[in-house]
């Protein structure tokens, strides 16, 4: 008979061992904190028809009217944020990566700072914004920059740190200083992405933006704000609506052009 | 020595996506009004609140007020993550293409686009009524809204993974279940999870912004230190809130880093 010697199962990590129970824990711990009381539970759903009535009983015609130029506002701040967040960020992840920025002094400045930015949700930055230059859409659109000059940030840095470092050495060879070898051999390295990333941040603004109004930073969300505290609503609806078609109109535009560039 | 020219295709896309970026500015920035020296005024308009929030207030009624509202936060996004993953991994095997019939995958895939669409906020206060003021309604929210976004991510893993291991479980008479179980799920939970810990993280930023329609969390602490000028007091709820969230995207950036990357096992 012949026999097969089957190795041994490694025994499961310290991570493993911790892990699973503390996940566990923490959960049951976190659902008890949230308390889910089954009885009030029971009671509110009476409640649903506040809701449910209104929700599925919307009013196209109000919506129209009223919502439509602040959907375009919505729009327009997504567009203006997305295009100065990704070129504020696009030379600043050079100076926040490994590969093309040597002194290590700036590199952690230009990092933590991309990192700070990015811990503040984008909702903070507009009630920031807004206290800061005053209601209205300019608060929207800088809280939205701050957004996606996060983002961009962390993504592009991370893509520069992976690129092919030859052209980037051969630049150099050639008798190009630090910029001009960063300009000539990492920048179009990396452009495809920065597009791809571009297309992908205005998504999520779009997204966003929608929502800055509820503080007061423009856009279609001051709308629903308004709506929202007279429950109506039969008048959000619609508007809800209409984003989530906004949303996937031009998330099925940006993945085409995507297609088209890679 | 003669340079190639770039092919003509991809200069017309090059001067067409220039020129769009340029119009989209331009007709954006005209609508809403804004101008140049409005950007160049913002950054003295910022510098003034934020020394304003200086020196922070450190009160120990206003650390009691806020770190339990952080906290509150802190257990949404992981209940929120909870649900969200619960619901989301049996979805994403409906949703792969690869292991689900053709026209359920669809479905199912525009589903989650519809789930995912909605943002958090808008799930919470159509929530509201129902389940009352508090962090309920916000961990019901980021739930939903996760089960969207973890669905799709999941069921592009499942997509991506290795085929033959399937292969091998069916030709030595594995059922459909034994297929999945054996050959999907131990190719994919490393990636997943570490998506898990991912969402996590962003959640936390979700659940924090909960706050501004009574859901719960610290959002509704900085919107009324906000509204009363107590400045000091809302720099306070920030830094807690960063600090917060430093260490636990510190935390779960490490873990996920160790999940992918996996161990090295001496033999």
């Amino acid at each position: 008979m012949i026999t097969i010697k089957v190795p041994k199962k490694p025994p499961p990590s310290l991570l493993t061992v911790l892990g699973y129970p503390f996940a566990i824990i923490f959960s049951i711990f976190a659902f008890f904190q949230i308390g889910f009381n089954l009885e009030d539970f029971k009671k509110n759903l009476s409640n649903r028809r506040l809701v449910t009535d209104t929700l599925f009983n919307p009013k196209w015609d109000w919506a129209i009217e009223n919502a439509t130029m602040a959907l375009v506002e919505t729009i327009q701040i997504a567009i203006l944020a997305s295009i100065i967040g990704c070129f504020i960020a696009l030379p600043l992840s050079f100076y926040a990566s490994r590969a093309t920025n040597q002194t290590s002094i700036t590199y952690y400045i230009y990092k933590s700072f991309l990192n700070f930015i990015r811990t503040i949700p984008d909702l903070f930055w507009a009630m920031l914004f807004t206290v800061a230059v005053g209601l209205g859409p300019f608060a929207g659109v800088l809280a939205l920059i701050m957004f996606s000059m996060a983002i961009m940030g962390k993504l592009l840095s991370e893509t520069i740190d992976s690129i092919d470092m030859g052209p980037l050495e051969a630049a150099k060879a050639s008798g190009a200083n630090q910029n001009q070898a960063v300009f000539t051999s990492a920048l179009p390295q990396i452009l495809p992405n920065f597009t791809a990333y571009f297309l992908y941040i205005f998504e999520l603004c779009i997204r966003a933006s929608v929502i800055l109004g509820l503080v007061g930073a423009g856009g279609v969300g001051r709308i629903i704000e308004t709506q929202r505290i007279f429950l109506r609503f039969d008048r959000i609806s619609p508007i809800i609506v209409f984003i989530l078609v906004a949303v996937i109109a031009i998330e099925q535009f940006s993945v085409w052009l995507r297609r088209k560039i890679l | 020595m003669s340079i190639p020219k770039q092919p003509i295709n991809q200069r017309i896309l090059k001067y067409t996506i220039t020129i769009m970026i340029i119009i989209g500015s331009i007709w954006s920035a005209s609508g809403l009004e804004i101008t140049p020296e409005r950007f160049l005024t913002a950054p003295g308009k910022i510098w003034i609140l934020v020394s304003a929030m200086f020196p922070l207030d450190l009160s120990t009624e206003a650390i009691e007020r806020i770190v339990p509202k952080v906290a509150e936060s802190l257990f949404i996004a992981w209940a929120g993550t909870v649900i969200g993953a619960i619901f989301s991994f049996p979805i994403s095997f409906i949703a792969a293409s690869n292991v689900s019939k053709n026209s359920i995958s669809k479905v199912t895939k525009q589903f989650l686009n519809i789930i995912r669409a909605f943002p958090e906020l808008i799930l919470a206060f159509v929530l509201l009524p129902v389940t009352g003021l508090g962090p309920l309604t916000g961990t019901l929210a980021v739930g939903i809204h996760s089960i969207g976004t973890l669905g799709k991510l999941s069921s592009e893993v499942i997509e991506g993974i290795d085929e033959g291991p399937l292969e091998s479980i069916k030709s030595s008479g594995g059922s459909k279940i034994n297929e999945l179980l054996f050959g999907v799920v131990p190719q994919v939970m490393p990636t997943i999870t570490s998506y898990w810990l991912y969402r996590f993280e962003i959640n936390l930023r979700a659940s924090a912004v909960l706050g501004i329609v009574g859901a719960g969390g610290v959002g509704a602490e900085l919107i009324n230190q906000l509204r009363f000028r107590d400045f000091p007091r809302a720099g306070t709820v920030l830094v807690v809130t960063i600090l917060m969230v430093l260490i636990v995207d510190t935390i779960s950036a490490s873990i996920r880093r160790r999940i992918i990357k996996g161990r090295t096992i001496k033999v």
